[in-house]
């Protein structure tokens, strides 16, 4: 098989937007093929419908993955994108991903969880990540961050070390035959300050200097 | 001319009970395994037959806290797991000793993020850092070695650990 017909036989030409009733697919805002994988976009309004209609009259049983995108400061009406990966392992197995605008004003969207019970935790990722609301999802507590963990870290404006979560937990400390707590004291060396910092590869280069 | 020799016939020494207690506790050291990474399989492999921890006297390991006196944190700690590893340094019964193995428990190593502990002693008592990414079964089992000396040098009722 040659790569140029291994793209064709990628470049699936099946779209489950066709089967959609008139008035929903004409709110279909966009259908792009990258790779041979097919994305829908649609906004949030039709969002609910449109993944009902997926998975009751096209027999897409299955959903792989609910996540986001964060767009900021990039040229686009919305600002964040949550993506449902949808597939169908029936006869005519398909996979394809819609993709549903949602703005920054309002993160809601309603939940899915009722149409595939896969949404809860997907959901609930998104939410942690992201923080974004799935109204009527009964169980939206955070997944992979500690449960009182302040920030949604995947917001690009969310910064990479933390706001300063890392150096939230007391010292625990052996006195005499007890443990006692304190606070942490100031970290003396470039460890913990960060490593790719401009200060520290400048102290890097100030130490590694012959004397 | 010693005590002995007073004390006479055979099958007796002397000693300190400093050094007798201090020659029993380096030589029986119990680890407890705290690998969340990596990290973890390099201490595999000290435990196991080819490099054989058991010849310094450290092949009991223990996954209850209660029962162990040498911690080992092998791997990178989470936010979410910092407050599990103070638990368990906690329920640690004294005298107790801590290595941190590798780059990630040492000083985060690569993973300079919002969700990494930059290093378990800024929030615990660490006594031998081991280098390295991860290090070699070499390593750790120097580390053992610079722990046995450290214990060896210790007063056992000194109160640093308790007592
Ligand atoms: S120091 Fe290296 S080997 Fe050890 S846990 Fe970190 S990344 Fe893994």
């Amino acid at each position: 098989m040659t790569p140029e017909s291994m793209a064709v036989d990628m470049a699936d030409t099946y779209s489950p937007c066709d089967a959609l009733p008139a008035p929903l697919r004409s709110q279909v805002i966009d259908q792009i093929v990258h790779q041979g994988q097919l994305a829908l976009h649609c906004t949030s309004a039709d969002q609910r419908p449109m993944l009902e209609h997926f998975k009751t009259q096209q027999g897409y049983d299955f959903l792989v993955d609910v996540t986001a995108i964060d767009h900021l400061g990039m040229d686009r009406t919305e600002r964040f994108e949550v993506v449902y990966v949808l597939r169908r392992t029936r006869e005519n197995s398909h996979q394809f991903r819609l993709h549903v605008w949602l703005s920054e004003d309002s993160p809601n969207l309603p939940t899915v969880f009722d149409l595939w019970d896969s949404a809860r935790w997907g959901e609930r990722e998104t939410h942690d990540m992201f923080g974004i609301v799935f109204d009527g999802n009964p169980d939206l507590r955070r997944l992979l961050m500690p449960e009182d963990y302040p920030g949604f870290p995947l917001l690009k404006d969310y910064p990479l070390r933390g706001m300063g979560e890392r150096r939230q937990f007391p010292n625990v400390v052996p006195r005499g035959d007890q443990i006692v707590e304190e606070e942490p004291g100031d970290y003396p060396t470039s460890i913990g300050r960060g490593m790719h910092t401009p200060e520290y590869t400048e102290e890097v280069r100030r130490d590694s200097k012959p004397r | 001319m010693g005590l002995e020799s007073l004390i006479g016939g055979e099958g007796f020494l002397t000693t300190t009970v400093n050094s007798i207690v201090n020659w029993g506790r380096k030589n029986a050291l119990w680890p407890m395994p705290f690998g969340t990474a990596c990290c973890a399989i390099e201490m595999m492999a000290t435990f196991s037959g080819r490099y054989d921890i058991s010849r310094f006297g450290a092949e009991v390991v223990r996954f209850s806290p209660r029962q162990a006196d040498l911690l080992i944190v092998s791997g990178r700690i989470s936010l979410k797991m910092m407050p599990v590893l103070q638990k368990i340094y906690r329920q640690m019964p004294e005298p107790k000793w801590v290595i941190s193995m590798g780059a990630c428990a040492s000083c985060g190593g690569v993973f300079d993020t919002y969700t990494l502990i930059q290093g378990v002693d800024q929030f615990m008592p660490v006594d031998v850092y081991v280098p390295g990414c991860p290090p070699r079964p070499e390593s750790l089992l120097d580390a053992l070695a610079e722990i046995q000396k450290i214990v060896g040098e210790d007063r056992f009722d000194s109160g640093k650990h308790g007592s």
